[in-house]
């Protein structure tokens, strides 16, 4: 990941891809960004979405395999909280549940769809701004939250000085 | 995995209540599969309220887990009604849509009497 003067680093660290374990990523970036300038909503948002990045990193990523890691890096960039998380198990398999298609909860309440599938229709929900790329067996999701007055910044986290904390890459509908 | 979810079942005029506390995650699918088999077992009502107010985690395994006792309630003919969510997890239940087939009240209070009221 490419570093600016105004990026800074507050967190970096990895968990073990074991069921349960998104719990302590949660855990470990909410306290990261206690001191950033994000409402009580979005650090609520942030959480959900660090969750079930991870979640989907564990399990899809790395199939469940405690060996392999969840590396989660926050950044402040200074027009928003960027957190990376990072799998490293090569592609991602979509599930045969119903994962792909955009969760109908008529369809599911019907039997025509799985009841699960919700996570990644959470994740970009729940923050301002996701990406998702690929780097060999490294699969990486980008989550933006910004912070500071959102009056004074566009839906896409853009400032009117021209900062942009726009994720690296463009967006990518895949699965995480 | 070890379920963090605890349920406490009870009755109330008109409703079966299954009171959660922990985590709604995956782990807790037999929990709350056999809170709510237990609560309706008991309690012959029309409706089913879970209450959230001692949850502190939803994620979307728990989100599915909901999804599914709403169809098996709607299937047996049974409302369901929810109580005591955070502004936070109110929100994912409109984003879901779930807050359009669950009524959503502030506490159990609030829920039996809009229960009792319907």
């Amino acid at each position: 990941m490419t570093m600016t003067s105004r990026e800074r680093v507050l967190t970096s660290f990895a968990v073990p891809s074991e069921p349960g374990n998104e719990r302590l990523a949660l855990t470990r970036v909410a306290e990261a960004v206690a001191a950033a300038d994000l409402t009580a909503d979005q650090l609520e948002r942030l959480k959900t979405a660090v969750a079930e990045a991870t979640m989907n990193a564990i399990e899809h990523g790395n199939h469940n395999r405690p060996e392999l890691d969840v590396d989660v890096t926050v950044v402040d960039t200074g027009a928003a909280i960027a957190v990376s998380i990072v799998d490293n198990g090569g592609a991602h398999e979509p599930e045969n549940d119903g994962h792909i298609a955009l969760p109908d909860l008529d369809l599911k309440l019907a039997g025509l769809q799985s009841p699960r599938g919700w996570g990644l229709f959470l994740i970009r929900n729940m923050v301002d701004a996701m990406d998702v790329s690929t780097d060999g067996d490294k699969h990486t999701v980008r989550l933006l939250m910004v912070t500071g007055d959102p009056a004074t910044q566009t839906p896409d986290g853009q400032t009117p000085d021209g900062q942009a904390p726009t994720p690296e890459g463009g967006p990518d509908d895949q699965q995480v | 995995m070890t379920s963090k979810c605890e349920t406490t079942t009870r009755s109330l005029p008109g409703c079966a209540v299954i009171e959660l506390s922990g985590e709604v995650d995956g782990s807790a699918a037999d929990v709350l599969s056999k809170a709510y088999d237990e609560a309706v077992v008991a309690d012959q009502a029309p409706c089913v309220l879970l209450d959230f107010s001692a949850v502190d985690y939803i994620n979307s395994t728990g989100i599915a887990l909901i999804v599914s006792v709403l169809a098996k309630a709607r299937s047996q003919g049974r409302q369901v009604v929810a109580s005591g969510l955070s502004d936070h997890y109110r929100q994912i239940f409109a984003i879901t849509r779930l807050s359009d087939f669950i009524q959503l009240y502030d506490d159990i209070d609030a829920a039996a009497a809009g229960v009792g009221a319907n």
